[in-house]
């Protein structure tokens, strides 16, 4: 096929998308952590996961904006902790989908102008999405903010600010919330197979000349998607809780498009000086506070929550212990590549076949996964090791100075009659060696079945996103607070607060801090 | 022959790995030989008839060539040298020669006993800087079977964890439990330094040893600096040591 269908400025601009994808895929890639484990075959199971992604995601996403565009998921993604924040949307819808399109490349299946439609348009939901999400910071993604990851609007984190208690380290509320995190942290690692995926941090947010506040989502920590959850799951009360924490003398100048941070002084938990804690999802309406009610209440909820995470780390482990390979790489890539399943919730599109199965396209590769070459063929993925990452020997790429680019661009000859292709076609059929998934999903509107789940979704209106409020942003209140719509709109935030409810829009940072000491 | 778009690459080098280099090169004949077969046609084949022309024993074929030089993979994952010793290297110090194993990293620093009887053994990165070291039993812990074994009988007191894995899911249920973890890989962001900052217990990543064997006493200094983010990208040496102690 020649294009008729596609334009240069359509193809410059999902160049320079492609392109920017790479340059931070580099960057994070080579910067932060190396992942592995003796538990799980992980480079054969993210092998496997880009393949998934790349035949599927673009009937999936298709699929989506069927029901809601990519803007309006965009913007109630600000409004609940759930798994379309970073890394799912920042990085890894792009990412997953480049990295299989550029192993492919490699292998000769295919060429830089093959399924060009596709890629024309996951870019483009993506960019649609990132910039609705983002539009109170105005940039695309953390990294072009300078490695920041600032999405909520002030009524918000007025809200978690006003209402977080204080604690010091030694004190009850401390070492609950510590533990709380670190057991929290440890099931997250093991329910998304060693990745981190089940985590994410954003901020940082200004409370002060010497605090500022992380806001950390645990995500998918109960019934719900995910087989392996199943059963053991079962009394973990919460799918998604927020943690939100105040910390002193200690500023943290990277947040990345992983949604993990670096910090100066290094962050410990000694510097950890308040902390709130909220749930969410697509039915919730924005952010549920939990066990909010006083210090005390908090401090025995962190406790409980911590037992109940334990116990179902350790009956996960036993159950992930016995799995055969070819479950352990199921469970791996399927984590993986429904890494972005929230967007399917949101939109009250879900189905079991569409994320929890490994296509047959993707499948095909499976014998070839073993250790040594997923390990080999994933960092020359990563770094720019294979031979259509290298250019011209007068190129010099962002942070390397190589010779190299990590995803190829499409070939612009397609405009002038060079043939391509559209699509890698529909959603083909999938399978798994997991066990089925149990109709049972453990929501804020209570544990119901799928069905259930998707009717609600739809029919679900956060009234931020009500058309007399969607658009009244940051710009807006800044010239009309006081002014009795902007109260309406802060109140929709307020309603739950402990400290906040009905207080309207002018409060300023300082009149926060006021409220603050007057309640301790 | 077909020939590949690929094939016109002016900038191609092969890659760094000659078993993704065998792989990729067996790939791309396998492709163009189907591609021949269907008669040419591109746009036809690359989503359509490839997926059935181009399966899963096509790829199994060429894992099995490369078996047959004698090539053994690197692994992993226990799982994978589990299921298929045949096709990779050998696991050790992971059953009954645990008793006489020891990691013996050629990187490790060594030096005879100090005036307290220390011998130095290794080195690692610190996670996070403690009032005073640490002193431990050494257990070797690398294996799912040990970890199931530990869990039913517990993980005896003053245990310090060597690990040569960096993740966080391998030790899950009994992390918690260690007074110290010893790691021969990752960095102080790996998981596993992540979570062993989170629940308190000091760690040294990246450690290089020798001659440490189960049971032996061992003395971390996690009193040293934390490593920091920028002495890993500037490449600023910044370690802990380890010593082996009288028992």
């Amino acid at each position: 096929m020649a294009s008729s269908r596609i334009s240069y400025a359509q193809l410059l601009e999902t160049n320079n998308l492609v392109q920017a994808s790479a340059d931070e895929t580099y960057w994070l890639c080579v910067t932060r952590t190396v992942q592995e484990s003796k538990l799980f075959p992980v480079p054969a199971y993210m092998m496997l996961s880009y393949m998934m992604s790349y035949y599927r995601y673009p009937s999936l996403l298709r699929k989506i904006e069927s029901r809601m565009s990519a803007e309006e998921i965009g913007d109630r993604a600000r409004n609940a902790g759930i798994k379309i924040q970073n890394p799912s949307m920042g990085w890894a819808l792009p990412g997953f989908y480049l990295l299989g399109r550029e192993w492919l490349i490699n292998l000769g299946l295919i060429r830089p102008q093959d399924a060009v439609e596709d890629l024309i348009y996951v870019m483009d939901f993506w960019k649609r999405f990132q910039l609705a999400w983002h539009r109170n910071n105005g940039h695309i993604t953390n990294k072009e903010f300078g490695h920041r990851g600032q999405f909520l609007p002030e009524r918000r984190i007025q809200v978690f600010h006003a209402d977080m208690y204080d604690c010091k380290q030694g004190d009850a509320l401390h070492e609950a919330a510590q533990n709380f995190m670190a057991a929290a942290s440890q099931y997250g690692f093991l329910i998304s197979c060693e990745s981190r995926i089940s985590l994410h941090n954003s901020g940082p947010y200004k409370l002060g000349d010497d605090r500022e506040m992380i806001v950390r989502d645990f995500m998918d920590l109960s019934e719900s998607d995910f087989p392996w959850l199943d059963d053991v799951a079962r009394d973990v009360p919460y799918n998604n809780l927020t943690v939100t924490m105040a910390v002193k003398d200690c500023h943290f100048y990277l947040v990345d498009d992983w949604g993990s941070f670096e910090s100066k002084p290094e962050f410990a938990a000694d510097k950890l000086v308040g902390v709130g804690l909220y749930t969410s999802d697509s039915l919730s309406d924005g952010y549920l506070p939990v066990a909010m009610g006083s210090r005390e209440e908090l401090t025995a909820c962190f406790r409980s929550l911590t037992e109940k995470v334990k116990d179902a780390n350790n009956k996960l482990w036993r159950r992930v212990a016995g799995w055969s390979r070819d479950q352990m790489m199921d469970a791996g890539a399927i984590t993986y590549f429904s890494i972005v399943k929230d967007l399917a919730h949101v939109a009250g599109v879900y189905q079991v076949a569409d994320w929890m199965t490994v296509d047959e396209r993707a499948e095909r590769f499976r014998p070839l996964f073993n250790d040594e070459y997923s390990r080999d063929v994933l960092v020359g993925l990563c770094i720019g090791a294979h031979p259509s990452h290298r250019l011209s020997e007068y190129t010099m790429m962002q942070h390397s100075n190589a010779a190299q680019r990590l995803y190829s661009l499409i070939p612009y000859s397609i405009l002038q009659g060079e043939d391509y292709t559209p699509t890698s076609g529909p959603i083909y059929p999938g399978a798994s060696h997991l066990p089925g998934k149990l109709d049972r999903y453990n929501t804020t509107r209570g544990v119901i079945g799928l069905a259930e789940y998707n009717r609600m979704a739809r029919e679900a209106r956060p009234p931020a996103l009500e058309p007399k409020y969607r658009h009244l942003c940051e710009t807006w209140v800044k010239y009309h607070a006081g002014e009795p719509l902007a109260d309406e709109l802060y109140r929709l935030d307020q309603a739950n607060s402990r400290l906040l409810r009905d207080k309207g829009s002018r409060l300023k940072r300082a009149d926060i801090e006021k409220l603050r000491a007057s309640s301790r | 022959m077909a020939k590949l778009y690929i094939d016109g690459d002016k900038y191609a080098e092969p890659s760094a790995s000659v078993v993704v280099d065998a792989y990729h090169a067996a790939i791309k004949d396998l492709v163009r030989r189907r591609l021949d077969e269907v008669g040419g046609d591109w746009a036809s084949f690359v989503f359509d008839k490839s997926y059935d022309l181009i399966g899963a024993k096509d790829f199994a074929a060429i894992e099995n060539k490369l078996l047959a030089t004698g090539h053994r993979f690197d692994w992993s994952a226990m799982i994978s040298v589990r299921e298929r010793p045949e096709a990779y290297k050998p696991a050790t110090g992971i059953g009954d020669d645990i008793k006489t194993f020891s990691f013996e990293h050629p990187e490790a620093k060594v030096a005879p006993p100090d005036a307290e009887g220390r011998e130095q053994r290794g080195i690692g990165d610190n996670v996070v800087k403690y009032p005073k070291n640490l002193v431990g039993i050494a257990r070797y812990i690398r294996s799912s079977e040990r970890v199931l074994e530990l869990l039913a009988s517990g993980v005896p007191a003053d245990t310090v964890a060597i690990i040569d894995d960096s993740g966080g899911t391998l030790t899950a249920p009994i992390l918690e439990q260690f007074k110290g973890v010893i790691c021969a890989g990752g960095t102080v962001r790996s998981h596993l330094g992540i979570l062993t900052r989170e629940y308190g217990i000091p760690c040294l990543m990246n450690a290089k040893v020798s001659g440490i064997r189960e049971g032996d006493r061992v003395e971390i200094e996690c009193t040293a600096p934390a490593k920091t983010a920028e002495a890993y990208q500037t490449g600023v040496e910044m370690t802990a040591k380890i010593w082996r102690l009288n028992k």
